[in-house]
C-alpha cells in the first residue's frame, strides 16, 4: 500500500519533468547538427499564405542532405514568438520571415542576427528593388539583416460605378490621366462628393499615408534622430489631408473594423489608397462585386505598405546552409512561383518584363492585367528610412488628424500637440 | 512518542535516523502541493518580481539592461497619458458598476421570487453574457457603436430625434459604449451573486415580518436590503477592482492597439502600449508597479470595509 502511493507520487511527478525534458530535447535538435540520419534540419517560420510549403521540397530534392521544417504562423503570433525568442536568446529558428514593420524593432540587436553582407549577398543586391533592399540594411548600411520577399506597392483602387455616377472617366488609362495630381485627385473628390454624396477616400489614415509614403524621408534620419519639424513632407501630408477633410471627403471608416470591411461591398467610398495585397482583401469582403473595383496608378508616385525579409538569427548552428536556402527562396524564378501560388507580389524587377508575370489576368477587377499596374507603382517607391520609432509618431499624426476631422480641432494646434507627444514618449526609451 | 512508535514499524533496512516516517509524511505532503508553487514561481513569481526590477532599468526588449534610477517612475508620473489613464479607468469603473448594482438587485429579486416558473432558464439566461468570449462581445459592440450614422445605435438615437453620436472618438461617446459593454457582459454575473446573498436571508425573518403586517416594500427596505448590504459591498469592491483591470473590451473596440484612442486609455492598455508599441519595458514596468501600488490600496480599503460591515451585522 505504502509503496504504491510513492509510486504513484513518483509518476506525477517524473511526468511534468519528463514533458518538460521531452519538449526541451526538441528545441537544440532545429539549432544543433539536426536528424539521426545526418541530414541537416533547418528551421524556419513564416507567417501568412506564402507557398513557401510547395518550393521547400523541390529544394530538399536538389540538395538531400537538407531537411527543412517550416513552421506557419498567424502574423502577430509569429512575431511576437520571434520578438520573445530572439529576446530571451533562445529558442529561435534558422530562418525567419520578417515583415518590414518589425524589421525597425530588431535595428537595435545587431548581434542577434547574422550580417547576410558576410555571405556574399552584396552580390545580390542588383537583382532586387533598392529602396527594398535598403529597408534591410542597418542605418549605416554596413549590415544585412534579411533578404528580401515580397512588397506592397500602393495604387489606387477605385470604385467604377462611383466614378461613373459622378461623371469620371471610368477606364484605367483615362482614370490615370484625368487623376495625374493630388489637385486633381482634390477636384475629383469634390466631384465624386457633389454627384454622389461620397467620400473620395474611407477614412484620414490611407490619405495621409499615400502622401507620407511619397515623401524622400520620413520622421526620422539614419542618426535617428526625429525630424519631423524640419522636414516638411510630414506636415505637407498632413496640411493636404486636412484640406480634404476640411473639404467634407473624406470617410470615417476606420481600418480594419467591420464596417470598413463592409463598405468594400457596398461602395461607402471612390478610392481606396492601398497596396497590392491588398486586392485579396477586396476579393474576400465584396466577392460579388467583379468588375467594380479596378486599379489605377495613385497621383504622382507611390509608397510601399507591408512584405517581408527572411532573416538568419545568430542561434543558428547552420547559417551558411540556411543563407543559401533563402537565397535561393527569393531568387525571382521564386517568387514568380510565389506569386502565382500566394499572391506575394515580387521584389526583383526582372520580374516585370517577364510575360508570364504580365499575362497574369484577374477577371474581378475591372482592368484583368493588374500586374503591370503594380510593377509600375514598385518602381516609383522611394528609398527612405523609417526608423524603429515609426509607429510611435505615426500613431500620434493620426491621433491628431481624427480630433481634427471628428472634434473639428484646429489642426495646428494638434500637430504642436502630437510633436510634444512623440518627444516626451520618445525620450522614456 | 509517534516518531518512535512510526520508526518501529520500519523494515530495518530501510531505517535512517534523520529520514524519519514524520519527515517522510511531511515531505511527501510538500510534493503534493508542489506542482503548483513550482509552476507559480516560474510563471507568476518570477515576472512579478523582475517586473519591479525592470521598473528602475530602461530596456527595449532587445538590447542591454541600463539602471535609470526612478526616471522610469518619474515618466510615466508626468506623462498627461498616464494620469488620463487612470481617470478613465476610474470612469469605467464607475459607469460599469454603478448602473450594474442598481439593476442587478431587483433582477436577483425577480429571480428569487416565488411566482418565477423556469427559474434555471432565466438564471442561465442572465449568466450567459459572462461565459461569452469577451474579443466577440467587443465586436459586436463596436458594430453597434459604429461612427457611422447609419450604425445601429446612432440609427435607434435618431428615432428618438438625437444627434448621432462618434462613439468612438467623442470623450463621452466612448465612455458610454465601453461601460455599456462592460455593464452587459458583468451584470448576470453580479445578479447571480446577489442571488445567493438573498438566498442566504433566513425565510422565518420574512414569515415574522408578514405576520407583523409588513408590507411587501417594507419588507424589502428593511430586511432585504440591509442584509444584502455585505454582498453589495463585495460586489462594488470586486467590480471596482476588476475596473482597473480593464483591457480586452477597449483594445477590441478599436480593432488594434494603434487605433485605441486616449479617450478609451485604461492603465492597462497604457501600460501593454509602452511595453509592446513602443518597446520600452522600464516604464511598462513602472507602470505595473503603479498599478499594483493602487489595486494594493484598494483591496486594502475593502478589507476594512467588509470587516466593518461584519461588526455592524
Amino acid at each position: 500500500m505504502k509503496k504504491k502511493r510513492w509510486l504513484v507520487l513518483f509518476f506525477i511527478l517524473i511526468l511534468p519533468v519528463t514533458m518538460i525534458a521531452c519538449s526541451n530535447s526538441k528545441a537544440p535538435s532545429n539549432a544543433d547538427s539536426g536528424s539521426s540520419d545526418g541530414k541537416i534540419e533547418l528551421t524556419f517560420w513564416t507567417f501568412g499564405t506564402t507557398g513557401y510549403e510547395k518550393l521547400i521540397p523541390e529544394y530538399e530534392k536538389q540538395h538531400p542532405n537538407i531537411k527543412i521544417k517550416m513552421q506557419n504562423g498567424e502574423f502577430n503570433d509569429h512575431h511576437n514568438k520571434l520578438f520573445t525568442a530572439i529576446s530571451a536568446g533562445s529558442g529561435a529558428p534558422d530562418l525567419a520571415m520578417i515583415e518590414v514593420g518589425f524589421i525597425e524593432k530588431y535595428r537595435d540587436a545587431q548581434d542577434r542576427f547574422y550580417n547576410l553582407y558576410d555571405f556574399g549577398a552584396g552580390d545580390l543586391k542588383s537583382k532586387y528593388l533598392e529602396w527594398k533592399w535598403s529597408i534591410g540594411e542597418s542605418a549605416d548600411r554596413k549590415f544585412l539583416f534579411g533578404l528580401p520577399t515580397d512588397i506592397g506597392p500602393t495604387v489606387m483602387y477605385y470604385r467604377t460605378d462611383i466614378f461613373e455616377k459622378a461623371g469620371l472617366p471610368v477606364d484605367p488609362k483615362e482614370v490615370a490621366e484625368k487623376i495625374k495630381t493630388w489637385d486633381d485627385y482634390t477636384a475629383a473628390a469634390k466631384q465624386v462628393k457633389e454627384k454622389t454624396g461620397k467620400p473620395m477616400t474611407d477614412n484620414v489614415e490611407l490619405i495621409y499615408n499615400a502622401r507620407r509614403d511619397q515623401a524622400p524621408e520620413a520622421y526620422f534620419d539614419r542618426q535617428d534622430q526625429l525630424i519631423i519639424e524640419k522636414s516638411p513632407y510630414a506636415k505637407k501630408a498632413y496640411d493636404y489631408t486636412v484640406q480634404l477633410i476640411k473639404e467634407g471627403v473624406v470617410g470615417d471608416l476606420n481600418l480594419w473594423t467591420p464596417e470598413w470591411n463592409g463598405s468594400m461591398k457596398t461602395g461607402g467610398y471612390a478610392t481606396l489608397l492601398a497596396p497590392s495585397w491588398m486586392n485579396a482583401n477586396i476579393k474576400g469582403n465584396a466577392p460579388n462585386a467583379k468588375d467594380k473595383w479596378a486599379i489605377a496608378p495613385m497621383p504622382e508616385g507611390a509608397g510601399n505598405w507591408g512584405g517581408s525579409y527572411i532573416a538568419i538569427p545568430k542561434e543558428s548552428k547552420h547559417a551558411k546552409e540556411a543563407y543559401e536556402f533563402a537565397k535561393w527562396l527569393v531568387s525571382p524564378e521564386n517568387q514568380l512561383k510565389s506569386f502565382k501560388d500566394a499572391g506575394l507580389f515580387p521584389s526583383a524587377p526582372e520580374l516585370y518584363s517577364n510575360p508570364e508575370f504580365n499575362d497574369y489576368k484577374d477577371e474581378y477587377f475591372y482592368n484583368d492585367h493588374i500586374t503591370p499596374v503594380f510593377a509600375e507603382a514598385a518602381k516609383k517607391v522611394k528609398v527612405v528610412y523609417t526608423g524603429k520609432n515609426f509607429q510611435l509618431v505615426q500613431g500620434e499624426i493620426i491621433r491628431a488628424l481624427q480630433n481634427v476631422q471628428k472634434k473639428k480641432a484646429d489642426p495646428e494646434s494638434e500637430w504642436k500637440a502630437a510633436i510634444d507627444r512623440i518627444k516626451t514618449q520618445l525620450a522614456r526609451q | 512518542m509517534y516518531r518512535e512508535g512510526a520508526e518501529q514499524g520500519l523494515s530495518p533496512g530501510l531505517k535512517r535516523k534523520w529520514w524519519t516516517e514524520r519527515k517522510k509524511e511531511i515531505f511527501s505532503g510538500y510534493l503534493y502541493i508542489s506542482p503548483f508553487f513550482i509552476l507559480f514561481a516560474i510563471f507568476g513569481l518570477f515576472p512579478m518580481l523582475f517586473s519591479f526590477y525592470l521598473a528602475f532599468q530602461k530596456w527595449n526588449g532587445l538590447g542591454t539592461f541600463k539602471y535609470a534610477g526612478l526616471s522610469n517612475l518619474r515618466f510615466v508620473l508626468e506623462d498627461p497619458l498616464f494620469w488620463k489613464s487612470i481617470y478613465n479607468t476610474i470612469l469605467f469603473g464607475i459607469l460599469g458598476t454603478l448602473p450594474q448594482i442598481i439593476v442587478a438587485i431587483p433582477l436577483a429579486i425577480l429571480l428569487n421570487a416565488a411566482w418565477l416558473k423556469l427559474k434555471g432558464f432565466f438564471r442561465m439566461a442572465i449568466f450567459m453574457p459572462y461565459v461569452t468570449s469577451v474579443a466577440a462581445v467587443a465586436i459586436v459592440f463596436s458594430v453597434i457603436f459604429s461612427e457611422q450614422s447609419s450604425g445601429i445605435m446612432n440609427v435607434v438615437l435618431s428615432y428618438i430625434g438625437l444627434e448621432p453620436v462618434s462613439w468612438k472618438t467623442t470623450e463621452w461617446g466612448v465612455k458610454v459604449a465601453i461601460s455599456t459593454m462592460v455593464f452587459w457582459r458583468w451584470v448576470g454575473y453580479n445578479t447571480i451573486i446577489f442571488l445567493a446573498g438573498l438566498q442566504r436571508i433566513p425565510p422565518d425573518l420574512y414569515e415574522a415580518a408578514t405576520i407583523d403586517g409588513a408590507r411587501p416594500i417594507q419588507q424589502l427596505w428593511h430586511i432585504t436590503l440591509p442584509l444584502l448590504k455585505p454582498v453589495i459591498v463585495f460586489v462594488t469592491f470586486l467590480s471596482t477592482i476588476g475596473a482597473w483591470q480593464l483591457f480586452v473590451e477597449p483594445l477590441i473596440f478599436y480593432h488594434r492597439i494603434s487605433g485605441v484612442r486616449e479617450e478609451a486609455m485604461t492603465v492597462v492598455l497604457y501600460l501593454w502600449k509602452e511595453a509592446f508599441v513602443n518597446s520600452a519595458y522600464g516604464t511598462a514596468s513602472a507602470t505595473a508597479v503603479l498599478l499594483f501600488i493602487i489595486i494594493a490600496i484598494f483591496s486594502i480599503l475593502n478589507l476594512i470595509f467588509s470587516k466593518n460591515i461584519g461588526r455592524v451585522n
